[in-house]
């Protein structure tokens, strides 16, 4: 991906910041977002992604640096922090810190209505959030009747209906079962593909790999190392200074590499499918067998492990 | 433990018109309320009980358990009225009585009327609250208070509150299943330091919980105030003259009854 200057929607320069309690939490955290892009901020715990995010909506004032959005150095006057929080929404780890009313219908109008939108308006866009994130079906349900993977669509979907440019998602697939995860991405992915710029926090190099087209990595407050996912998972000094696993496909993909299996300059596969795609126009090894191991594996849906087992028998 | 919130969301009149179902209850309560007859009381009861078991589907055992409540309140307030205590020996239109070191216990027709007029009334007088809160969620309510133009200080207050008590209920039960399960109500000293840290760990995590809400609020440029909106109800014309002639009855029984003097 090639990204000009200009194309940046937030930029941070240099940000600093401190709890009161004496916690630094930013170290001079400098990053640029692509706008249009999806970006992935990884980091274990602690590292300070939900403390940056406060910042990019203006929840939170640096101590040092500045913060700018589409171009322009963000002031903290009432004004300018609305058509901030218009432009860049948060969904929070939480769904039940962000979930202030009991009625589905009342959660996700609340912000359009701070937009100063006519209700006619802001009833439309209550809608389509609904429609978009699958919540409709339980509009009649009580807040705290909902499991927390719908908790979680209630959240984005107060979000949405903001029409923000910029959606920000701390952690969106902590503590969501694989099904409900994958629901969520592909519900990013498909507001990605509207033009809105989202941003996700992640612990799991694994989702950052596949889904992210740009990956910033952070640890102790600062950024130590971006790029596309391709380049930044193979550089092992960086995975190593911030105690990060690679992800299985490019685990996999550099076993494959080393025994020959495809030609060097064979591009990352980003997700399952193209993995499998790659051992078929490359099949170099014992090709019969191979492919009708990996089609089993395919089959039976399994993951990770026996795919490396798979492998690790050719 | 009774679900009158998980009824509220779940009856078969949750799709009535909030407003229709408050105007109703709240104007037979007032008739009830102002024609202190009987007549009226034991209509009330039975018009009321009528609509919740068999209109909203309310089950019945449900019903007369949460009838149960008041009952025993009731009770004591009844036996009060009813029952005449005096130390004077003045002739009184006794229907039973008895007299020990002087002081004489009785009841009169008088109180034993006054005493089953306040019974039938309260009742009466829950009985209308209880179909409002059985058949309409909370949620709806402040709805419709919002329509009625009551302070929105008043109503967000009472939708937050409501909103957290479940997850305070929640966040309770988490913590004492993660003590229970390490033996922390094993004995009755463990039982009394277990809760002790239960009520304080609660109250850290609910002043945490607030100040993480009015982040995210402010994140969605909350403005001091909360303002939503609601689903649309749509209004049944069939129902509002319903409600009216059921009303005008009332009215008129409690009108012939105060005539009358029944
Ligand atoms: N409200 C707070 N008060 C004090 N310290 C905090 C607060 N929130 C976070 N921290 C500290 O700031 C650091 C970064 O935290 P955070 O931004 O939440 O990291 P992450 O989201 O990457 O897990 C941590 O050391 C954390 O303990
Ligand atoms: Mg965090």
């Amino acid at each position: 991906m090639s990204i000009e200057t200009g194309d940046w929607i937030i930029e941070a320069c240099n940000l600093s910041y401190m709890y009161p309690d004496g916690t630094q939490a930013l170290r001079g955290v400098s990053l640029k977002i692509p706008k249009g892009g999806k970006i992935a901020l990884l980091g274990s715990n602690g590292a300070g992604k939900s403390t940056l995010f406060l910042h990019l909506n203006g929840i939170l004032r640096p101590r040092e640096g500045v913060v700018r959005f589409a171009g322009s150095d963000l002031k903290y006057d009432r004004q300018t922090l609305l058509e901030l929080r218009k432009n860049v929404g948060i969904v929070f780890q939480d769904p039940d810190s962000q979930l202030f009313s009991a009625s589905v219908y009342q959660e996700i109008s609340f912000g359009p209505l701070n937009l100063g939108l006519p209700e006619e308006i802001v009833r439309e866009r209550v809608e389509t959030a609904m429609a978009a994130t699958g919540t409709g079906e339980f509009r009649q349900r009580p807040t705290h009747m909902l499991s927390y993977g719908q908790k979680k669509r209630v959240c984005i979907a107060g979000i949405l209906a903001m029409n923000p440019s910029v959606m920000v998602c701390d952690e969106p697939t902590a503590w969501l079962d694989p099904k409900n995860a994958r629901q969520i991405i592909s519900l990013f992915n498909q507001i990605a593909s509207d033009g809105t710029t989202v941003i996700i926090s992640t612990h799991d190099v694994n989702l950052a790999y596949s889904w992210a087209d740009y990956v910033f990595i952070m640890a102790e407050g600062n950024i130590m190392g971006e790029g596309d996912p391709e380049s930044v998972f193979r550089d092992e000094i960086l995975m190593y200074k911030t105690n990060l696993e690679k992800p299985w496909l490019v685990e996999i993909h550099e076993i494959l590499l080393k025994k020959g299996c495809f030609p060097a300059d064979s591009s990352m596969p980003r997700n399952r499918d193209e993995l499998y795609q790659l051992l078929r126009n490359n099949n170099m090894c014992r090709r019969e067998e191979m492919l009708n191991d990996f089609n089993n594996i395919r089959d039976e849906g399994r993951e990770r492990n026996n795919v490396t087992l798979g492998i690790k028998r050719l | 433990m009774l679900n009158i919130d998980g009824f509220a969301y779940t009856n078969r009149l949750k799709n009535v018109h909030p407003t229709e179902k408050a105007v109703f209850a709240l104007l037979t309560l007032f008739l009830c309320l102002v024609f202190s007859s009987f007549t009226v009381s034991c209509l009330t009861l039975l018009l009321m009980t009528v609509v919740t078991v068999r209109r909203a589907g309310i089950p019945y055992r449900a019903y007369f358990r949460m009838m149960a409540i008041p009952f025993s309140f009731l009770v004591v307030g009844v036996l009060t009225i009813g029952i005449t205590i005096t130390t004077q020996r003045v002739e009184q239109e006794w229907l039973g009585s008895l007299t020990a070191a002087g002081v004489t216990f009785g009841v009169t027709s008088g109180s034993i009327i006054k005493a089953a007029e306040l019974a039938g009334k309260s009742l009466a007088a829950v009985s209308c609250l209880y179909f409002l809160a059985l058949t309409t969620p909370v949620v709806d309510l402040t709805a419709a208070m919002r329509k009625l133009r009551i302070p929105s200080l008043f109503i967000e207050l009472t939708e937050l509150t409501y909103r957290f008590i479940f997850v305070l209920q929640e966040t309770a039960e988490d913590i004492y299943l993660s003590q229970s399960v390490r033996w922390g109500y094993s004995s009755l000293k463990n039982s009394y330091k277990s809760l002790g840290s239960l009520t304080a760990t609660l109250f850290l995590r609910a002043h945490h919980r607030s100040g993480m809400i009015f982040t995210a609020l402010t994140a969605r440029g909350y403005n001091g105030q909360l303002s939503v909106l609601a689903p649309e109800y749509r209004v049944s014309t069939a129902n509002i003259l319903m409600i009216t002639v059921v009303e005008l009855l009332l009215l008129s029984v409690g009108v012939i009854a105060e005539v009358k003097g029944i």
